[in-house]
């Protein structure tokens, strides 16, 4: 899809700051728009959104309350964002101005999803290596990020050279590397 | 910050002459912040795991804080159990590790702490992003168990503290268990300032010393009368300070070195570069708050855009916080600096524990070195100036620094000094 095609699309929507399209199951941002006057990156968001929307589902799941209607709705100081998966291959995000009434903003949820679904392509999912997902989550979400990697190499006795390039990390290594990422994020499981 | 009148640390701070070496109550001691503190506990737990490294920092903290309690007793005329007990934990708080209050005798007892500057600090650092499932305050643990020993003539490091709750793992508050330890370490002789002074080498000077000294004063002065708040905590520029036994950091540092060195050999070399970036985190946020601070506007004057004024007053902080008598011996910009000291507080430690090193083991002093270099070039200091993650994280991100680093010389290796290198990678 062209950018111009996502333009387009929120043409005629009433509050709408942003639009943010994630690729799943990479969290990579895929499309963006947003109003000229904002100051957002959208390479530095697409992804939380696409974790955030992951981890709501699998906690759902693990409720057994989870259904593929399901979405996500923040209310911030100063947006309304509204999070929601569009089939298995995109999630999408819309920032609202924070005074938009729920009902609108709701009706005009809907509506665009229907447009997006009408125009975004389809995605082969094509899986990366677990252990590269592995390193990115970690280097995303690490408190001290620029020693992330070094402190799994001293955890784990794993070479930094061997953990820049993960995908040749033999099995047991990959167990290691993906205990030592929990342990330092303080997660029982890493949602990727 | 606070002053409070007559501070528990004033009067039993010394410098050792001419060698801006410090040491409280006759223990080696240094200011670091919880930045420093933080990540270089976290590197230990690294290198020896949860529950070694958790030992290890608890073993350094009951260690030093005995040599250092049991002088300052008897500096402040403490002779009665609770006297001593008092004095033990006034002292703690003044020199901004929080609150803590032992109930504790011979035989055991508990501990209960509020505000302790490990849990509480890496709560306000990362307790919004991480979730820690391990405690926090192992210097606090060995300080207790320290003061039980010291109050209560217990024989020397024969008592042990479990941290049995921790606001770093979201408790409510933090809680310690003390009981007799079953299995006393072998002990090693400690490394006071007696020991320290013994191995002293005549001192010297280095380029822009006359600013670099009356800074160092000026700064001397300034945290002379510094102590804990109403919380035991010092907080100033951007930082929670503590006043720290310099014989915990070496311990640590030193002793989770030696075991990778059998265990691991292998990871030597990160745990190496991860306790110089402890160097790195020390001078951007402490030095950096420091040298970006009004008070330092009040006293030294605007800064100019000349890095070299930069250097010199790390330098100055360097001496005022008791590192060691850090000179400029040679600064050409955007090329090359060199540091050299007659002794730094890793060094002598060193000597006196371990005695004559096979290569240079200052390795803070090496990575304090590079990120002076890299705050004097790559930090616009005319401009506001905030020093956040995300600005560490563009100047420190490893593999892009643009600066290298070698220890040339070490006392610790029985050179006449101690001397790092900067180099710029393109120079």
């Amino acid at each position: 899809m062209e950018r111009s095609q996502l333009k387009d699309v929120v043409a005629d929507v009433p509050s709408l700051r942003g639009v943010f399209v994630t690729a799943m199951p990479d969290c990579l941002l895929f499309d963006a728009w947003i109003l000229p006057n904002e100051t957002w990156i959208p390479e530095d968001t697409a992804s939380f959104f696409g974790d955030l929307v992951r981890a709501n589902r699998e906690g759902l799941k693990a409720l057994k309350s989870w259904s593929s209607e399901m979405q996500v709705t923040i209310e911030s100081a100063d947006l309304l964002l509204v999070l929601k998966e569009l089939r298995s291959d995109f999630v999408v995000t819309l920032a609202f101005q924070r005074e938009a009434p729920l009902g609108m903003v709701r009706m005009y949820t809907k509506r665009l999803l229907d447009r997006l679904d009408g125009v975004l392509p389809r995605l082969e999912a094509k899986e990366r290596p677990r252990s590269i997902r592995v390193r990115e989550f970690l280097e995303k979400y690490a408190p001290d990020p620029h020693a992330a990697l070094a402190r799994v190499s001293l955890r784990t006795g794993i070479s930094l050279d061997a953990l820049r390039k993960p995908e040749a990390l033999s099995a047991p290594q990959l167990d290691a590397f993906e205990e030592s990422v929990k342990d330092i994020l303080g997660l029982e499981t890493l949602s990727i | 910050m606070s002053t409070v009148p007559a501070s528990a640390s004033e009067s039993l701070r010394v410098y050792l002459p001419d060698h801006d070496l410090m040491a409280m109550a006759g223990a080696p001691a240094v200011y670091h912040c919880h930045h420093f503190n933080l990540f270089l506990d976290q590197t230990v737990d690294d290198a020896l795991g949860r529950e070694g490294g958790a030992q290890l920092r608890f073993n350094a903290a009951r260690e030093s804080a005995h040599t250092f309690l049991q002088q300052l007793c008897v500096r402040k005329g403490a002779v009665t159990p609770v006297e001593k007990m008092q004095c033990a934990m006034e002292t703690f708080a003044a020199m901004g590790h929080g609150k803590l209050q032992v109930g504790a005798a011979a035989a055991g007892g508990a501990a209960i702490g509020e505000f302790l500057h490990y849990g509480y600090s890496w709560m306000q650092k990362y307790g919004q992003k991480v979730r820690r499932r391990s405690p926090a305050d192992a210097f606090a643990a060995g300080y207790a168990a320290a003061a039980v020993e010291v109050a209560f003539g217990v024989p020397r490091e024969t008592m042990d503290t479990a941290e049995i709750a921790c606001v770093a793992t979201r408790a409510e508050q933090c809680r310690f268990e003390l009981k007799q330890s079953a299995s006393p370490p072998a002990q090693v002789a400690p490394v006071r300032d007696t020991e320290v002074r013994a191995q002293l080498r005549p001192t010297f000077n280095g380029g822009d010393e006359e600013t670099i000294a009356g800074i160092a004063k000026g700064l001397r002065d300034f945290t002379a009368g510094v102590s804990g708040d109403e919380r035991g905590l010092v907080q100033a520029f951007g930082v929670f300070v503590t006043m720290h036994l310099a014989g915990y950091y070496n311990r640590i540092s030193f002793d989770a070195l030696a075991a990778t060195e059998k265990r691991a050999p292998d990871s030597v070399g990160v745990l190496e570069e991860l306790l110089r970036e402890s160097g790195h985190v020390c001078v951007f946020n402490t030095f950096g708050g420091i040298l970006a601070s009004p008070e330092w506007e009040g006293m030294v004057g605007k800064h100019s855009g000349d890095p070299r004024p930069i250097v010199a007053g790390s330098l100055a902080i360097a001496r005022a916080l008791g590192f060691g008598h850090w000179t400029l011996q040679e600064f050409v910009p955007n090329k090359t600096l060199v540091v050299r000291a007659p002794a730094t507080y890793e060094s002598v430690y060193y000597l006196s524990r371990h005695g004559v090193a096979k290569r240079g083991p200052e390795l803070f002093f090496q990575g304090a070195a590079l990120a002076i270099a890299q705050l004097a070039h790559r930090v616009k200091w005319t401009e506001p100036v905030h020093l956040t993650a995300e600005v560490y994280e563009a100047l420190f991100h490893g593999g892009a620094l643009p600066w290298k680093v070698e220890q040339t010389q070490s006392t610790a290796m029985g050179h006449p000094f101690s001397e790092v290198v900067v180099t710029h990678v393109g120079a």
